[in-house]
């Protein structure tokens, strides 16, 4: 073979190999299908109960995609050995294209109808029976490829529980219908009970209608239970079912009624060891997945699947039986919700918004609490602080105290030998007048002008320091009358000045200190009088006016007036204008009204041309330190 | 000076005050002898004098500022006193401190006087206080 065809044949296998294997790759899973054959009619509680458990669990249990088909018989109400034929030809011709893959028999009736015709019904397919009772086995011939279970029987059983939650019982009633399979349970249930014969009284209330059970029923004897089997049919030929049956008798009943089936559980039987069909559909889909996974049927074999203790709360509390005394692993239904159950939202939310507030409070306790350590040491701090300003304070009370003895000593001591001074000159020039020449007349005269001047300067030098030191008083204080006075003193003071005062104070007054004011006053007059001194008609006027928060005053001359570039400084101490030979005085005079002024938390300023006259003011708040105490 | 009439006291203890003030009082023609403490001491120490029988002066001139005892000790000794508290003290001095006007009234002065500076108006000064003292004011008979 040529080597080019070689390798060609080679290409198409390889190809051929990778498109056969993409196509079975790309080929979906066929599905699996099921049918599930049931005895009843559709609607039956029990049959509705298992199919759902058996779909849910063969969905859960089975990886593959599932198409699951029902089919009813209702073989309870029409019996179908009659048309068996035609049922068979009929799900032959639905099902005979879709390649069954399980087939799920619910009940005798259909586990009968699929095994009776196996080699034309599906003979391959696998079946899983689920049937009430394991006797009705001994009748059929289950073949290769079949597995199942059954419910245990639990009559037996279910009384056993009965009577030792209510051990006190001497009578039952057994409630059964005449239908065919009423009659097949009630032959179970009598052999079932067979033992008890002779202990127990039994009392079989057969095909009897509801209102003859209701009757009979609220009509018990006490120590009386009854014992629900079945009622298909009564003798009246009404198929009204069992769970109606129970629905319309156990309110009526005054003695407990003990039912057969989880189906049963809730129209108003206590309860007992109960079939249950949710566990049988659970456990027939569970081996359903099994076979459909590929499990052979012959290698799960049959067995039965125990009744399960269940109880209706309500029915417990209406006997007086107590949840205690049941068996252990009991399911009880119908329980009342707990507080907890329905509020659990409400209480979860109340105890968050607790915990909420609970962690605030906590917060704010904390805070509560560095906010109180916080005060205490500012407290501490405070306390600290005070103890060193009255320490200071003495220390510097002490220094102003020495200093004060210091100002009187200066006055004292400074004044003395001045007083010898002027003393003795003006001996001098009195008793020894004619030893002296003018010359020697006009020294002495000059040596009394000098200690004139300096005990002047003492005197003010002490005043202002006094200002300093003196308690400051604030009163209320009528500035006419106190002007009027002070005009007073210093028209005799002066006699020789003709000054002529105009006072206007439109009936103001102050608070301030009264010295204070009547010294800065004092001060503006004297100094006033000193400057109209050489002037033809001497005019002083004295003025006040209230303001908005102050009161403004002041003394007005027609003096000599002063150049207003030294307006502020004229207030400053040892500060003079003038030559003392023409206006005589120490410069301390204004000092002292600005100091005093200051210390009443005003201000004290002046203005004037050279010639013009003067204006001297002071403006003293209304309230501010100077507040009155006792107003 | 006469004999015959009661004694002025200066306390005082500068020596030219002491001489001016006995000079002004001369100068008024004031006749009654002058009687002089140069301290606090030898101003209480009259005390006992006027105990063993010497006349008690018309009033005394008190400074305030004096060696040992000060003024207002003396003041304060002399007011205590039932019968010696009656003479009249005027005190003359240089302090026109508040605090030493307000206290030497509280412990009973009968005056409190400037001392001033100048010669005449110190003359004018001791001229009131003899008006006042001597001629106007009376006191109880001892």
């Amino acid at each position: 073979m040529p080597r080019g065809l070689l390798q060609l044949v080679f290409i198409i296998m390889v190809n051929g190999f990778i498109c056969a294997t993409t196509t079975s790759a790309q080929t979906p899973r066929e599905s699996k299908k099921v049918l599930i054959l049931f005895a009843h009619e559709a609607q039956q509680s029990a049959q509705i109960i298992a199919e759902q458990a058996i779909r849910s669990t063969l969905i859960k249990g089975t990886p593959d995609q599932l198409e699951i088909y029902s089919e009813y018989l209702d073989a309870a109400r029409t019996p179908i050995d009659s048309f068996e034929k035609d049922i068979v030809s009929l799900l032959r011709r639905k099902y005979e294209d879709k390649k069954l893959d399980l087939i799920l028999a619910f009940n005798t009736p259909a586990l009968k109808l699929v095994l009776n015709n196996r080699s034309v019904l599906f003979p391959r397919t696998p079946i899983v029976f689920m049937i009430l009772e394991q006797r009705n086995l001994a009748e059929l011939h289950l073949g290769s490829n079949v597995t199942g279970i059954w419910a245990e029987s639990n009559y037996r059983s279910n009384l056993d529980l009965a009577l030792q939650l209510q051990p006190e019982t001497k009578r039952v009633v057994v409630i059964s219908g005449v239908g065919q399979w009423d009659n097949y349970f009630r032959a179970a249930v009598k052999e079932d009970f067979q033992p008890y014969e002779g202990k127990l009284e039994f009392e079989y209330l057969t095909g009897l209608t509801v209102s003859e059970l209701q009757k009979a029923l609220s009509n018990l004897p006490p120590h009386t239970i009854v014992s629900f089997i079945s009622s298909a049919q009564d003798k009246a030929r009404n198929n009204t079912g069992n769970l109606e049956v129970l629905r319309q008798i156990c309110p009526v009943s005054n003695s407990p009624v003990y039912g057969a089936t989880d189906a049963q559980l809730g129209l108003g039987i206590v309860g007992g060891r109960l079939t249950s069909f949710e566990r049988l559909g659970i456990v027939a889909g569970e081996i359903s997945a099994r076979i459909l996974a590929g499990e052979k049927p012959e290698e799960i074999p049959p067995y039965g699947v125990p009744g399960i203790a269940m109880f209706d709360s309500r029915e417990l509390r209406r006997w007086g039986i107590s949840e205690q005394s049941l068996p252990a692993g009991s399911i009880i239904r119908f329980k009342d919700p707990s507080i907890w159950q329905l509020y659990k939202w409400h209480i979860a939310g109340i105890l968050a918004l607790l915990a909420l507030q609970t962690s605030l409070i906590t917060i704010l306790l904390i805070q509560r609490k560095q906010r109180r350590l916080a005060k205490e040491s500012l407290a501490k701090l405070n306390a600290e602080l005070e103890r060193r300003i009255v320490s200071r304070t003495a220390a510097l009370d002490a220094k102003t105290s020495e200093l004060e003895t210091f100002a009187y000593s200066v006055a004292h001591d400074l004044k003395a030998p001045l007083r010898g001074i002027d003393g003795y000159s003006r001996l001098l020039l009195e008793d020894h007048f004619t030893s002296l020449n003018v010359e020697g007349r006009s020294f002495l005269q000059t040596i009394h002008s000098s200690v004139e001047e300096m005990s002047q300067l003492i005197d003010d030098l002490l005043a202002y320091s006094r200002l300093e030191r003196r308690d400051f008083n604030p009163d209320h204080i009528e500035l006419a009358p106190l002007i009027s006075r002070l005009v007073a003193q210093k028209n005799r003071e002066s006699i020789e000045s003709n000054v002529d005062f105009v006072v206007d104070v439109n009936g103001s007054s102050v608070v301030a200190d009264a010295n204070g004011l009547m010294q800065s006053l004092g001060n503006y007059i004297d100094n006033a009088i000193k400057f109209t001194r050489k002037v033809p008609r001497p005019r002083i006027e004295i003025g006040a006016k209230e303001m908005e928060s102050t009161c403004l005053l002041w003394v007005k001359d027609n003096g000599i007036g002063f150049d207003p570039k030294y307006g502020d400084r004229i207030f400053d101490i040892f500060q003079r204008l003038n030559q003392p030979e023409d206006y005589p005085g120490t410069g301390v005079g204004l000092a002292i009204v600005r100091k005093a002024v200051e210390r009443m938390g005003g201000r004290a300023w002046a203005e004037g041309k050279p010639m013009e006259g003067a204006t001297f003011y002071l403006e003293i708040p209304k309230s501010n330190g100077a507040t009155l105490t006792n107003e | 000076m006469n004999e015959d009439l009661n004694p002025i006291l200066i306390v005082e203890d500068r020596a030219t005050d002491i001489d001016l003030t006995k000079r002004a009082f001369a100068k008024r023609h004031l006749l009654n002898p002058i009687q002089v403490a140069r301290d606090g001491e030898e101003a209480l120490a009259y005390m006992d004098r006027w105990r063993a029988g010497e006349p008690l002066p018309v009033f005394i001139l008190l400074d305030l500022r004096l060696p040992k005892i000060s003024g207002l000790e003396v003041l304060r000794e002399l007011k205590k006193h039932s019968t010696y508290s009656s003479i009249p003290v005027i005190v003359l001095t240089t302090s026109a401190e508040d605090r030493d006007v307000a206290e030497a009234y509280k412990l009973g002065c009968n005056s409190y006087i400037l001392k001033p500076v100048e010669f005449n108006k110190f003359i004018e000064v001791a001229s009131q206080i003899e008006v006042y003292w001597c001629a106007l004011n009376t006191t109880p008979t001892t």
